[in-house]
């Protein structure tokens, strides 16, 4: 009996000591493993996924092995650390069926394999589902601002609130006529894309139609040479339409320089040199805002500025006596040209402000209730 | 014809730029950034044109002998040195190296620097406490600045001692960073945006034509 | 007297800041220094690399605003490279290559790095978001070799590295807008990690980024510099230029509130 009961005894250590050398020395094989053709991408791709082993399985990393058809099984990239639970292959071909195994690793350098997947080809998605609710807003938007421009041109009275920026541009030219001094426009330092510099080039359109008329000088220092030459026609356009084309000089828009502060510092010195009756600074500004706006203030010109570039806003506000805010540069078109048409898209806009307004205030209040699906939507689009 | 030709151009690339931000097949993803590319061309063509006006402009004034002539030869003689070591040579030249940290740098650093006599002269002139907005306008960047740097923690502590806020600055500083700051900033951003969009449909759609050299607005 | 003192001439504010300048430099202060959550995200995030990793580092600031983040280069090298962490420098500004090559040779000899093992500076190329989307398929189809003119592949710590999959952070110290495409392009895009450094002024700019975690940290301008030199222990330039940049804060501050009082007691003569 006595050595029945030894017997035993011995046996359970031995069995569990092996069983503990096995589940140090040899791994379990990954389980689930799939491989799929990544979604939302061109197709250079194919995600791999398994489920993350139990942590006493003594795996120390994982490796991935790739077929192509019938050839051999071949490891690609890096031994993956434990705990990975997916792999993105991106070093595929269009056309070429590949099949995986991901294989377990011990600290012991044992290693056991998984299944084969199935075979998988890297495809491109012509949509992108996961840009599906921007997609969706973005035709509501644009759909919103597109009708009421055509609504506007049936001769509906829209409102637009006062905006005291613009409507001292007058005041401004006046100004300058009378003292007959010159208009300096100061674009800024975006390119031609920006959508702030547009906005300016199109301000300037304005002004330049009125400068024309009361032949007072306007001077523009380009930063950029493309807006440089899209300015310069511009303006061009404007006298001639103005029918003032021998009122029109070439050198007054020039190009300065496309460093920031080589910028500032020429413009600078057309401020203090020609003392400038008004000033507008309307486009895209940086760090050098101030430096310009002090010194138009310094010699006592009108400064009207005007631009998207939020940070720099609290210093145009300190030191111009008027200052667009942000949309209101976009605003300015509308306003300046009473354009029903202009005036409908601003229209537009603000029923995409009233979009964003209820999809706020719904967020809010479904957060508060609990639920939360339109926030897990809106941080899903990416 | 001179006006529809870039009209329909751009519709169509405004369009086209609009759906390959949607779409990221392969085929789409090359469109976009051969267009992309085609933009890069623009580049060199511009900075010649740039070159050229900037010569121009200069030229003209040396003639006419305009205020400030001689200035004009400055110009001049920078871009010819930078020019003749820089493009030859190569930006690891000595010569290059030394013109630039020597020349540029505390040119550039200077006109930065500027920055610091103005925000001082702009704060002492505009910050007043003429009403209420403007009253919590000037507290708030009065806080902001103590919290910003480490004398300003120490005056505060001082000079609020005998207040509950005494050590509190700091924390002050960054709530009003993280929350009114924040949340003013996303509405003047999502103004922008939809006011920037809102003028990208006009353009793409050919209704706002400024880019187009004037014309109809 | 207060009407004197309202319209005082902007030169005696300037003589005033010149001041504010000059005398804390002479004086060689020590003030004490808290180190706030976006300096201390980013300290720790970089902190907890392990050796071998490599982070990015974009120089996009020119010589005209190289005072505030150049001092943020030094601390954040000299921490990446004690912990020997490998670093790649590049910029989207031309104006910035020669300054992003003077400061990593610097740092590289203080610290006994060496160019092609630990560090290499890839240099300049035209277009910022070509530059930013390329190097997410391939480093070496933007830069194809470093500033000095070595082909990447001869480069050693590059063997090892394609594109954004390899770089653990992009530690962007900008003085513009960089910070935008770096987040729109690549951290969007193919999910690189992004941090940033950049000047006192545009800071509040970044706060959204910091919200939502699209910046794993931020040092804010010479607060920022002189808060990583006290994490890493090293005083540099961040030290030395807080003092000048808290008595220049307190010189605005002191002006806001003098010209505030004579305000309110201008206004209450003219009432009465």
């Amino acid at each position: 009996m006595i050595k029945t009961t030894q017997w035993v005894a011995i046996c359970l250590v031995l069995c569990l000591s092996v069983g503990t050398a096995f589940s140090q020395g040899e791994p379990v094989a990954p389980s689930n493993v799939t491989a799929v053709d990544t979604p939302n991408d061109d197709g250079s791709s194919i995600t791999i996924k398994w489920d993350a082993a139990a942590e006493d399985t003594g795996i120390s990393g994982y490796q991935i092995l790739r077929r192509i058809a019938d050839g051999e099984l071949e490891p690609i990239g890096d031994l993956l650390p434990a705990g990975t639970t997916a792999y993105v292959d991106s070093a595929i071909e269009g056309g070429t069926a590949y099949t995986y195994v991901v294989r377990a690793v011990s600290e012991t350098d044992a290693t056991v394999d998984s299944e084969q997947t199935p075979a998988v080809e890297g495809t491109g998605e012509w949509f992108h589902t996961g840009k599906t609710a921007i997609f969706i807003v973005m035709l509501l938007f644009s759909a919103a601002i597109v009708w009421n421009i055509y609504d506007a041109r049936s001769g509906k009275d829209i409102f637009v609130r006062r905006i005291p920026g613009l409507e001292a541009v007058d005041e401004a030219i006046g100004r300058a006529t009378e003292m007959g001094r010159s208009i300096l426009y100061v674009l800024g330092l975006g390119g031609v894309s920006g959508a702030a510099t547009i906005a300016g080039m199109t301000i300037l359109g304005q002004v330049a139609r009125r400068t024309a008329d009361y032949e007072t000088a306007l001077r523009v220092p380009c930063n950029d040479p493309i807006v440089l030459n899209v300015v310069r026609e511009m303006v061009k356009t404007a006298y001639l339409d103005e029918g003032r084309p021998d009122a029109y000089n070439e050198d007054n828009i020039f190009f300065l320089t496309e460093s920031q502060f080589a910028y500032a510092a020429g413009v600078d010195g057309m401020i203090i040199r020609e003392k400038p009756a008004a000033i507008f600074l309307q486009g895209t500004f940086y760090a050098e805002s101030l430096i310009l706006a002090e010194t138009g203030n310094s010699v006592g010109a009108i400064q009207i500025a005007g631009t998207t570039s939020e940070s720099q806003l609290p210093f145009f506000i300190a030191a111009c006596d008027y200052t667009l805010i942000g949309e209101e540069l976009f605003a300015a078109t509308a306003y300046l040209s009473k354009d029903p048409m202009f005036l409908g898209s601003i229209r537009g806009q603000d029923w995409g402000k009233l979009l964003i307004f209820a999809a706020l205030i719904l967020g809010v209040l479904l957060e508060l209730s609990g639920i939360n699906w339109i926030t897990t939507l809106l941080q899903r689009v990416s | 014809m001179k006006r529809q030709v870039p009209l329909i151009l751009c519709f169509l690339f405004g369009v086209v730029m609009i759906l390959t931000e949607f779409s990221p097949h392969a085929a789409s993803q090359s469109v976009y950034n051969e267009i992309v590319n085609w933009t890069l061309i623009v580049w060199p063509f511009a900075t010649v044109l740039a070159v050229a006006t900037l010569v121009q402009t200069h030229w003209a004034r040396i003639q006419r002998r305009s205020e400030h002539w001689q200035y004009s030869y400055v110009v001049f003689a920078g871009i010819i040195v930078m020019a003749a070591i820089g493009v030859p040579f190569g930006m690891k030249h000595p010569a290059f190296e030394w013109l630039f940290n020597n020349v540029q740098v505390p040119m550039g650093a200077t006109m930065f620097s500027l920055l610091a006599f103005f925000i001082a002269s702009a704060a002492f002139r505009a910050f007043r406490a003429r009403n209420t907005e403007a009253t919590l306008l000037l507290v708030t960047a009065l806080i902001v600045m103590m919290g910003n740097v480490p004398v300003g923690d120490l005056v505060w502590n001082e000079v609020m001692a005998w207040s509950p806020w005494s050590d509190k600055v700091s924390e002050a500083r960054q709530w009003i960073l993280d929350n009114p700051n924040l949340s003013a900033r996303r509405g003047i951003i999502l103004g922008i945006s939809l006011g920037g969009i809102s003028q990208s449909i006009r353009i793409i759609l050919g209704i706002e034509r400024s880019y187009l050299s004037g014309g109809d607005a | 007297m207060f009407e004197k003192l309202l319209n005082m001439n902007r030169q005696i504010v300037f003589i005033l800041v010149v001041l504010a300048v000059i005398i804390p430099m002479l004086l060689n202060i020590r003030l004490p220094l808290a180190v706030s959550e976006p300096t201390q995200k980013l300290y720790d995030y970089i902190d907890e690399l392990p050796s071998e990793s490599t982070i990015m580092i974009a120089f996009d600031y020119g010589p005209s605003s190289f005072a505030e983040p150049e001092p943020m280069a030094e601390a954040v090298m000299k921490h990446c490279f004690d912990k020997g962490i490998k670093v790649v420098g590049l910029t989207l500004d031309p104006e910035a290559v020669t300054l992003a090559d003077n400061v990593m040779q610097k740092i590289a000899e203080e610290k006994g790095a060496i160019n092609g093992i630990d560090y290499v500076l890839l240099g300049y190329r035209e277009g910022p978001i070509q530059v930013i989307l390329g190097m997410g398929v391939e480093i070496a189809s933007v830069f194809e070799s470093d500033y000095t003119g070595t082909p990447l592949s001869d480069i050693p710590m590059m063997a090892d590295i394609t594109n954004y999959d390899q770089i653990d952070l992009l530690l962007d110290l900008a003085a513009g807008t960089s910070i935008d495409a770096w987040i729109t392009f690549a951290n969007t895009k193919y999910g690189l990690k992004i941090g940033a450094g950049v000047t006192g002024v545009i800071v509040s700019e970044m706060y959204p980024y910091l919200q939502t975690g699209q910046l794993v940290g931020l040092l804010s301008g010479f607060l920022g510099a002189a808060e990583y030199e006290k994490l890493i222990d090293t005083p540099g330039k961040g030290i030395a230029g807080i003092n000048t940049v808290s008595f220049v804060h307190l010189l605005v501050v002191g002006l806001v509130v003098l010209g505030n009082i004579a305000f309110f007691i201008q206004q209450r003569k003219e009432q009465g």
